[in-house]
């Protein structure tokens, strides 16, 4: 028991390493743009609503309240789309017996979430050297929620995964499914300030009560009358379910191919 | 010691269906050096896949007790836009060896030269095969699943291959997929025969050859 765990961290550690290596290029610029690029999406929604005149719509920043929405939302679709692409691009490693390919998901998604809290590190750590933001209020609340990210994420990924290795058109529905999110998420609004009959259609979208459970714990007082953790955690849970009972159901199919 | 207890394996491809195993059972005995000869698409490649644990059976059990390499074929699990070091640091953590012995060990065997900074989709066939063979001998096996590799390389390879193999049977066995009549004879005193029909236990070499020979006629 004991060498099986640590043959699964020496896996997981190895696997983590190549794909660094496979993602980011081998020169420190690739990382440096894989940080930069999503914290620079922020910046210019920020700027160009800014200078609209736009007010922000809860607390006193309004590049606090776009990147608690933007960044958790980059996350989640990065997590979700990248792990979609995961089995195709390690194929070669399934000639080594203790790699499965359950674990170059999880690799993957350990490297992007460790990425994404470096990212975060750093966006909210400028705002608060800035004056714009304060440190997050309720930070027990706010780590939850990170963690609840990288589940969803992780669930949703490895269902795009399987359905993509079944079925090649996934790529295309995926994105039509994932397009939208940016405007049915909360990003640029209050969902609790929202008629009953937009909550009552827009609180069975998970990545919404990502964003609310996120913003709970960076505000001390966002008050939300729409977040659901226990729907938000048995989504996810149930997710990640089908998406494992799929990867091993169909792992034979993708070996003969 | 590795052990099929009543494996079955089957695969299906564009609605075809083929039974390579059905309810097999055989005992792999320690002491052996074990040689697999049969026509092609016989499933000497994926018994060697069943093997090592990269693949599953349908149905039925593999037990092993002694560290069983991955099928040392000519492709192996390169990552080709990584390079050949890259690579070798890759698969030396996942066994958990000391990643320096193994690039030096690598490096001295397959005499790659600075072609070890390339990406191995640089590479010609024969150093794909030098790598992956340099690498495999450079790790601890108590079994080592070979399949077919011996045979690629010139003279001078093939040669530094024979002695790194020999030197490895000291404490290791093999098992072996080849068509060579002389690579068996040379590594193996016992083999299997593997054809459409089934598979079959030859306790000595001369035995298996003739079987596999008969079978060919």
């Amino acid at each position: 028991m004991k060498d099986l765990l640590k043959l699964q961290l020496r896996v997981l550690g190895a696997l983590m390493l190549r794909e660094t290596r496979a993602t980011f290029g081998t020169s420190q610029l690739g990382y440096l743009w894989a940080i930069a690029t999503p914290a620079l999406g922020v910046a210019v929604f920020v700027v160009v609503f800014g200078a609209a005149g736009r007010r922000p719509p809860f607390g006193a920043s309004l590049a606090l309240f776009f990147a608690t929405g933007m960044l958790t939302l980059e996350f989640y679709k990065k997590l979700s789309t990248a792990l979609m692409t995961t089995f195709n691009a390690n194929k070669a490693l399934l000639t080594y017996p203790a790699i499965k390919e359950s674990d170059t998901l999880f690799a993957r998604a350990l490297l992007i979430s460790s990425t994404y809290l470096v990212i975060m590190f750093l966006f909210y750590g400028t705002l608060i050297l800035l004056g714009m933001a304060s440190l997050p209020f309720h930070p027990e609340q706010f780590a939850l929620a990170f963690a609840s990210v990288c589940l969803l994420g992780m669930a949703v990924g490895t269902f795009n995964a399987v359905m993509l290795s079944v079925w090649e058109s996934w790529l295309h529905i995926e994105s039509i499914f994932s397009r939208p999110l940016i405007i049915i998420s909360g990003v640029f609004y209050i969902p609790s300030n929202l008629p009953p009959v937009a909550v009552d259609i827009l609180k069975w979208n998970p990545v919404l009560h990502l964003i609310e459970w996120i913003r709970m714990g960076y505000y001390s007082n966002y008050n939300s009358t729409v977040l659901d953790k226990g729907y938000l955690v048995s989504f996810s849970l149930l997710m990640l379910l089908i998406g494992l009972i799929g990867e091993r159901l169909t792992r034979k199919q993708r070996a003969g191919l | 010691m590795i052990e099929l207890i009543d494996v079955s394996k089957s695969y299906s491809l564009k609605g075809v269906r083929k039974d390579l195993f059905s309810r097999l059972s055989f005992r792999f005995e320690q002491g052996r050096n074990i040689g697999v000869m049969g026509p092609n698409g016989a499933g000497k490649s994926t018994l060697l896949r069943l093997l090592s644990g990269a693949e599953l059976p349908d149905r039925g059990q593999i037990r092993r007790n002694v560290r069983v390499s991955w099928p040392l074929g000519f492709a192996g699990g390169f990552n080709g836009s990584m390079t050949g070091l890259e690579n070798v640091r890759f698969v030396s953590r996942i066994y958990g060896q000391n990643t320096e012995y193994v690039i030096n060990y690598v490096e001295d065997f397959s005499e790659l030269g600075k072609s070890m900074r390339l990406p191995i989709k640089t590479y010609s066939s024969g150093m794909k095969a030098r790598l992956a063979f340099g690498l495999s001998m450079a790790i601890d096996f108590d079994c080592y699943l070979i399949d077919e590799i011996t045979a690629v390389g010139d003279a001078n390879f093939r040669r530094k291959s024979k002695t790194a193999l020999e030197q490895k049977l000291d404490h290791s066995r093999i098992i072996m997929v080849s068509h060579s009549q002389e690579t068996i004879k040379s590594y193996c005193d016992c083999g299997l025969l593997l054809t459409h029909e089934g598979l079959t236990y030859h306790d000595d070499v001369e035995s298996l050859l003739s079987a596999y020979k008969a079978s060919c006629a």
